[in-house]
């Protein structure tokens, strides 16, 4: 499972702008609904319900908002970096400001989890945050994502 | 006369305080520090640098039972209920079960290998079967790792009171070898009376001397206060000796004395520990330099092959075949299983008891004290070394979260309970970040650049500064989120990837990340009540189970000590298929009938 299968290079919003989770959630699902053709409303609430289950934001400014449909055909990663960090309800308390949203088909369960294991494990690091918060071009974001995936893979 | 008196005292305190001494050394070598000891002893002894000639095993047990009544009374004093609530069951089936099966398969192969007879063989393997209370406690207490609850308690209690299992079994059995049994048919029962008798009576005056000692120390209120703690502790040796006297077992009584009367609200109980402690550490130091110096080196010889081979058995197969046939029936995980196992650290009691088979005059006793030596030894360097090293590989080590730096308890009249804590500021803690704090945690001190002040003219608090306050102990957790880092651990590898709320049902886990449970559990069982189950009632952060191709963690409990928050693994391990194999999966479905009912909270 590579990061390039997951996200393309215009799944990046480079600023996104954003006052509060529900507000990015929206946002992202609107952009998810024209990468998809799923409907804005059925894809926000997917992922309202599992934020209600336990925040997904994992900590030092991160979140890794995720749901299934049934009416997908694939996976697709969505990757945003905000201009001001916002309040996530995070479990560290801290505010937000990179977020990659995960949508999968409902039957796809081993591919599932190990994309999101794969997220989950290239935001823990450090380093790769960092450089993602140093840049605002989406381009270069897409480039670190991927390349920071594959340079482990290899 | 004189100049030898003084002589032999410049000798053994030298000694002690070498011993002493060298433990700052081992710990930073990482070395089992009661392993130097022996050393330290082996190196004064005959063979070694000083050539100390000591070869009475009479005087070598005496101050060997003394110090073992000694290590065991504190280890009891220091084990509080709440351990007991929570391994009881696997720690003592561990204790007396699982030292029989040791006891067997050592035996047997020994018979095997050796070609000694049935009986030597079964003597060899009661020496060797009880895990050794001072190691154990040492190694998982100093060592600097913070084990998981469930498991610690288990290893602490199944060493503190499989001593006097393993001393029946090898007194009985040297017996046996001496008056060649004549095959009587009620062998078996007068076995069974004379094991019950020692035991009953064993845990009656551990119980009632418990009590005892509790009763007399909280009426002794007008006590020189240096008395107060010898009283305590010749009272327990008193119970010792009388208890063996009228043919019970003084080291049961001993450990459960010091349970009973360690969680009674024995006044002054600060200042006994302390004592206790200092006490203990001269025991172990004692009991450690003695059998080194009693042991001979140069007629290691003919032992070391023996030895070697006989502890490799001992250490790869017969404990873990034990550990693991014990454990099944009380639902611990395969890692779980396996550290158990490997913590069967041998020390001072298996050595102590291979003078035993001397002492009654078994023929060729050396034969059996040279073999457990280097057992011991072997067990100690083997197992003792690597101990941390396999918590952290097994994932045993909770992460230690406290920034707590002191902690006195106070000696106060009456019940109050207060002590004196003392927290580090960490620089993302509440208290840093200018919250609000309710009074009873606002400090009274503030210790900065190693000078205190008092909270009054200390001015605004700074992160690294120590604050000190009053606090009762059940407030302590409270103040650690106060004064703490806010951060939740975030080790995936521990306390999984995601968080979850407690109230998340097993079918809504299954939509998200497929996780399945074969019994039939309802889908709307919520993680919570379903880790609550699975841990008795007695979650511990950290505890885990596997759900399909997930695994779920506890990662925090609410103040009742229910599960709060619940983390999932996405990638577990790879852990050995041992759980999928099916005559295990059978005999656990078939013993989990066996499982003790669900004991009721506490309230």
């Amino acid at each position: 499972m590579d990061i390039s299968d997951l996200i393309k290079p215009d799944h990046v919003i480079a600023r996104l702008r954003a006052t509060s989770k529900k507000q990015a959630l929206q946002d992202l699902a609107k952009r998810a609904a024209e990468i998809t053709g799923q409907p804005e409303r059925a894809l926000f609430s997917t992922l309202m319900k599992r934020e209600r289950l336990g925040t997904t934001g994992v900590g030092n400014g991160i979140a890794i908002p995720h749901g299934k449909l049934s009416t997908l055909d694939q996976l697709y990663g969505l990757f945003a970096r905000l201009d001001q960090p916002i309040d996530f309800d995070a479990i560290d308390d801290r505010p937000v400001d990179l977020i990659f949203l995960l949508l999968a088909p409902e039957s796809s369960g081993a591919d599932h989890l190990k994309a999101l294991a794969r997220v989950s494990r290239l935001l823990r690091d450090k380093p790769t945050c960092e450089k993602l918060r140093g840049t605002d071009d989406a381009e270069a974001l897409y480039a670190l994502l991927v390349d920071t995936a594959a340079s482990w893979a290899a | 006369m004189l100049q030898a008196m003084n002589f032999a005292i410049l000798i053994g305190a030298g000694l002690i305080a070498v011993s002493a001494l060298t433990s700052l050394a081992a710990q930073r070598a990482g070395a089992p520090l009661l392993l130097v000891f022996l050393a330290i002893g082996l190196l004064a002894g005959e063979d070694g640098l000083l050539g100390i000639e000591f070869d009475s095993g009479p005087t070598a047990y005496f101050i060997g039972t003394l110090a073992l009544s000694i290590i065991l009374f504190d280890s009891g004093f220091e084990t509080p209920t709440r351990s007991f609530r929570a391994a009881a069951g696997p720690a003592i089936t561990l204790a007396t079960i699982g030292v029989v099966l040791t006891t067997s398969l050592v035996g047997a192969t020994a018979h095997l290998l050796l070609g000694i007879g049935w009986l030597k063989g079964l003597l060899l393997g009661s020496i060797v079967a009880s895990t050794d209370a001072a190691a154990v406690f040492f190694l998982l207490r100093v060592g600097g790792i913070t084990l998981r609850d469930r498991v610690k308690s288990t290893l602490e209690i199944e060493s503190g009171s499989n001593d006097p299992m393993a001393i029946f079994l090898t007194a009985l059995l040297a017996d046996l070898v001496v008056a060649a049994p004549d095959p009587s048919a009620d062998l078996g029962w007068q076995l069974a009376a004379n094991f019950s008798l020692q035991m009953g009576l064993g845990l009656l005056a551990g119980v009632i001397g418990g009590l005892a000692i509790a009763w007399l120390l909280d009426r002794l209120s007008d006590l020189e206060a240096g008395l107060y703690p010898i009283t305590a502790l010749a009272a327990a040796l008193m119970l010792v000796a009388a208890t063996a006297l009228v043919g019970g077992s003084g080291f049961l009584a001993a450990y459960v004395a010091g349970v009973v009367a360690g969680n009674r609200r024995v006044r002054f109980a600060a200042r006994l520990r302390r004592f206790q402690i200092g006490m203990t550490w001269l025991a172990q130091i004692g009991m450690f330099l003695t059998l080194g110096l009693l042991a001979t080196p140069s007629e290691f010889g003919f032992a070391i092959l023996p030895g070697l081979g006989l502890a490799a058995i001992l250490i790869f197969i017969a404990r873990p075949l034990a550990v693991w046939l014990c454990l099944l029936p009380f639902g611990f995980s395969a890692r779980e299983t396996a550290f158990v196992a490997w913590v069967g650290l041998r020390g001072a009691v298996s050595i102590l008891l291979a003078i035993l088979p001397s002492l009654a005059g078994v023929p060729d006793g050396g034969f059996y004290f040279n073999i457990v030596f280097i057992m011991v030894l072997t067990s100690l360097l083997v197992q003792g070394w690597t101990i941390p090293l396999t918590a952290r590989r097994l994932h045993q080590i909770v992460p230690l979260r406290s920034s707590l730096v002191n902690r006195v308890e106070l000696e106060l009249p009456g019940d109050t309970e207060l002590e004196l804590v003392g927290y580090r500021i960490h620089p993302d803690s509440a208290i840093a970040r200018g919250e609000r704090v309710p009074r009873w945690a606002r400090p009274v001190l503030i210790v900065r650049n190693e000078h205190a002040h008092s909270i009054h003219n200390a001015g605004p608090l700074r992160p690294q500064d120590e604050a000190y306050l009053f606090s009762s102990p059940r407030r302590v957790q409270i103040l650690d989120k106060i004064y703490g880092s806010p951060v939740e651990p975030d080790d995936p590898a521990i306390f999984g990837d995601f968080a979850l709320q407690a109230g998340t049902t097993l079918a809504e886990l299954a939509h998200h990340y497929g996780a399945v449970v074969e019994s039939p559990t309802p889908p709307e069982t919520t993680l919570g009540s379903l880790l609550m189950s699975k841990f008795r009632n007695q979650p511990a952060v950290g505890d885990r189970m596997t759900l399909g191709p997930v695994e779920i963690v506890v990662r925090a409990l609410k103040e009742d000590d229910s599960v709060a928050k619940v983390g999932v693994v996405l990638a577990p391990e790879r852990r050995r298929r041992l759980r999928r194999w099916w005559p295990w999966r059978r005999l656990q479905t078939r013993l989990s009938v066996l499982r003790p009912r669900r004991q009721p909270r506490r309230s």
